[in-house]
């Protein structure tokens, strides 16, 4: 379980900046699945707000660290200065 | 008169401003001699971005016209200038109703958007005349107003596809006989917003862009193309030197992604096939194509697989992208180039893609086939046919195809009866409070939902519900023969001013490319064509309230004009924090006005194809018309006439005489100057005494929604009522531009 407190803040980012209904956005969700259906453009925008939050860099990153919030947060607590 | 001649459009002027120059002359002579205009940008902070290149016009904003308009406008004004004198057209106060306006355009007032929050934000406030300088809406109505041309307007909003798709609509309005001359064409300021957009979406070049060559990008530019698009029976008449012909023209949609082609070319393929077949000519006619030729690799490779698709028979194919000079000018981007395929077909030289290095040449060997790329020098070649490809977000596609000499072009004209046959309305007053199930229950999903901005949603539930209610459901067999037409006054107003305030605040670099997609007014339409399937022709038209009326006229002209039988007629607005803001600013909220919001869509079809499927006829569509007279913009009082004439000609072009209208829908909307010139030409018209229904005391100014919704209660109420036979709405747009049309009983 990733740190509660990132996830809530990448969890705040993604229903501001993508119009996530939060209600349906659990921190386990698959962003990129058919349920929450995000996509290229989207995650442009998923690396600016965690460059923005955190000051983490995620360009290049690996598909498999956009999984979820519980992933993008892992990568988030492991890249921190 | 030969029969064929009065199909006849020609070209007889030409005005050209951009990053290569200010006049046609100096434009094409660095085109065709790969002098690039792209530099530094100087209108644009560019700091923390990784590119910082684009095609700016030299000419700046004070030594244009002297009018406190946007510069997209001035620049227009700029480039219609030259055109028209260029033509040798004098206007005169008997001419002026028969030459109009149809204009292109991406980003509207953007750079107008950016300098009032600016002001708000950072400065002392911003001033309620940039307010008026937002919208795409004002283009040609400023034009029209600069040079006093009465004939009717259209800012086609088709973002990248605009100025190509303009020029197509200005040949067909000529030979349905409704014009003799259109200033047709394009023009889009440079912006922060479309930089900043770009820049989000990682589609700009850090070098200058070299499309076909290498695909790293787009350099953006700015500028506006005018082309005097006539009759030539009219140029004839007065003696005109014609540069060139215009053929056919083809419209499409990819109905695939919001900013992506599609990979296989399918949209793209079906608008130059389109404007080849409807030209009356083969693709191994086809001398040269101005690509459309950005250079993201997305577009490149589409394109590039489009026309190796159409043209590898050909043995004598050019094919260059002059936005390796003039930059990408979005809305202005057909027309500009459009200008420059007219001089290359009169001069018989073609301007090359400039930008490849000995290295890139050898690369280009082995991947150009049969097709001459022209790399970096001229060539010079006899050009008989030639075509210009516009594409852009929402999938818009289009192509057009010009000729050195007279051609005669297939008659295509279907002079079927055309009926309503469905209707979707999505309309409240103040505010919709839209509920998941709004969208749920129509078959979209939240994925597909959350990716919309307001003005595309609204869009989105009344099309859907609009194809639900004429039971059409789209599928392969059809999706190319359906159409959309949308109009909207004040178009994504809120997703356009939250971007540029962000960018406004935190700089160029840090634009949102969530929300840049839905900055363009034709998005609502891309999406829509995407969810629903839709692939044919599909346009969007900012034009004031009556835009919503006028989207009902141009889809039957798209019906009459025999591309499509059955067409989405549409009309939307918002009503948001943002609409208000900027409504209350403008001093127009209070009293009897209070704005609404919607969409409301109407399904227009054939005789033939409603008959074929059954369909249930609310009514039908009996006459229609649209008619202009200029008046600054945000005024209406002087108008009157143009208002008189589009129900005159509207009641006429349904074979009635106006005391057969036996019911009227107004426009009045608690604007006390609004509502005392509506009274007062109906008075003029009409008698005292004429049945009058007013919708808007329940639903409020909801614009261009409101002005659909006039001829959806219509129909249903023709349907409803024996009571009447004939029915009539008009509409109005601030600037002088009205819309009339009259439904019939359907029997």
């Amino acid at each position: 379980m990733a740190n509660e407190e990132i996830c809530a803040k990448i969890k705040e980012m993604l229903v501001e900046n993508l119009r996530i209904p939060e209600d349906e956005l659990e921190y386990d969700s698959e962003l990129f699945g058919d349920d929450i259906g995000l996509d290229s453009i989207d995650s442009i925008e998923i690396i600016a707000g965690i460059d923005n939050l955190f000051g983490v860099q995620m360009t290049g990153a690996a598909r498999e660290n956009f999984q979820s919030i519980n992933t993008l947060a892992k990568y988030v607590e492991d890249h921190k200065e | 008169m030969n029969n064929s001649d009065n199909r006849r459009v020609v070209v007889t002027g030409l005005g050209l401003v951009c990053g290569l120059g200010d006049n046609v002359a100096e434009c094409f002579g660095s085109a065709v001699n790969g002098v690039t205009g792209i530099r530094e940008v100087k209108s644009v902070n560019t700091d923390g971005c990784y590119a910082n290149l684009g095609a700016e016009a030299k000419i700046t904003s004070d030594k244009l016209s002297g009018e406190d308009f946007d510069r997209s406008s001035l620049l227009c004004i700029k480039a219609a200038a030259e055109a028209l004198a260029d033509a040798k057209y004098e206007i005169t106060p008997e001419n002026s109703a028969r030459i109009g306006v149809i204009v292109g355009n991406c980003v509207g007032g953007a750079a107008s958007i950016d300098k009032y929050f600016t002001d708000e934000l950072k400065n002392s406030g911003g001033k309620t005349t940039d307010i008026l300088k937002m919208p795409a809406s004002a283009i040609a109505n400023n034009v029209a107003l600069h040079f006093g041309l009465n004939g009717t307007t259209a800012n086609i909003v088709n973002a990248c596809a605009a100025g190509t798709i303009s020029i197509a609509y200005a040949c067909d309005l000529i030979r349905a006989g409704k014009a003799d001359a259109f200033c047709a064409g394009g023009s889009d300021s440079f912006s922060s917003l479309a930089f900043a957009g770009f820049h989000a979406l990682h589609a700009l070049d850090e070098n200058p862009c070299s499309p076909f060559n290498n695909s790293h990008g787009i350099t953006l530019g700015e500028g506006a193309g005018i082309l005097i698009v006539e009759s030539y029976e009219h140029a004839k008449a007065r003696g005109a030197r014609i540069y060139c012909e215009i053929l056919g023209s083809g419209v499409s949609s990819d109905a695939h992604h919001i900013t992506a082609p599609r990979p296989d070319g399918e949209g793209q393929m079906l608008a130059i096939n389109r404007a080849i077949a409807n030209s009356g000519l083969k693709p191994e006619d086809i001398d040269y194509v101005n690509a459309h030729g950005t250079g993201t690799a997305k577009n490149d490779e589409a394109e590039f697989l489009s026309l190796h698709t159409i043209f590898d028979n050909s043995d004598k194919l050019s094919v260059s992208s002059t936005k390796s000079m003039t930059g990408h000018c979005l809305g202005a981007a057909g027309s500009i180039e459009a200008v420059l395929t007219v001089k290359a077909v009169c001069e018989n030289v073609l301007p090359p893609t400039i930008g490849y290095t000995e290295e890139n040449l050898e690369t280009l060997k082995e991947k150009a086939g049969k097709i001459d790329f022209i790399p970096n020098t001229k060539r010079e070649k006899t050009i008989n046919y030639a075509a210009s490809n516009s594409f852009a977000f929402g999938g818009n596609n289009a192509s057009v195809v010009f000729a050195k000499n007279p051609k005669e072009i297939p008659d295509r004209t279907n002079t079927e009866r055309v009926f309503v046959t469905g209707i979707g309305d999505y309309i409240a007053k103040n505010r919709i409070d839209i509920q998941s199930d709004d969208y749920k229950d129509l078959g979209i999903k939240m994925a597909f939902w959350r990716k919309l901005d307001r003005f595309s949603q609204l869009m989105l539930v009344s099309g859907m519900k609009a194809l639900a209610d004429a039971k059409i459901t789209v599928d392969d067999n059809n999706a190319r023969d359906i159409g959309i037409i949308i109009g909207t006054s004040d178009g994504p107003m809120t997703e356009i001013v939250g971007f540029q305030k962000n960018v406004v605040e935190n700089g160029t670099a840090s634009g949102s490319a969530f929300s840049f997609p839905n900055t363009v007014y034709n998005a609502a339409g891309g999406y829509f064509s995407i969810f629903a399937g839709i692939k044919g022709y599909n346009v969007t038209n900012a034009n004031g309230v009556q835009a919503g009326l006028q989207s009902v006229c141009y889809a039957a002209d798209v019906l009459r004009n025999g591309d499509e039988s059955i067409m989405v007629a549409a009309g939307v607005d918002e009503n948001t924090e943002v609409t208000e803001y900027l409504y209350e600013k403008l001093g127009l909220l209070g009293g009897k006005f209070g704005l609404g919001e919607g969409a409301v869509s109407l399904i227009l079809e054939t005789e033939s194809s409603a008959n074929k499927r059954g369909a249930v006829k609310y009514a039908e569509l009996a006459g229609y018309a649209s008619a202009h007279k200029a008046v600054e913009f945000g005024k209406l009082k002087g108008s009157e006439s143009a208002m008189k004439e589009a129900i005159i000609s509207a009641c006429e072009n349904a074979g009635i005489k106006p005391e057969e209208v036996d019911l009227v829908c107004g426009f009045a909307d608690g604007n006390s100057e609004v509502d005392e010139l509506e009274k007062g030409v109906l008075t003029e018209i009409f008698g005292e005494n004429y049945n009058y229904a007013s919708l808007k005391e329940a639903v409020g100014e909801a614009r261009a929604a409101g002005a659909a919704q006039q001829a959806a209660y219509l129909a249903k109420t023709l349907c409803e009522s024996d009571k009447y036979k004939y029915a009539l709405a008009v509409s109005f747009g601030v600037g002088g531009q009205y819309s009339a049309v009259v439904l019939k009983k359907a029997v």
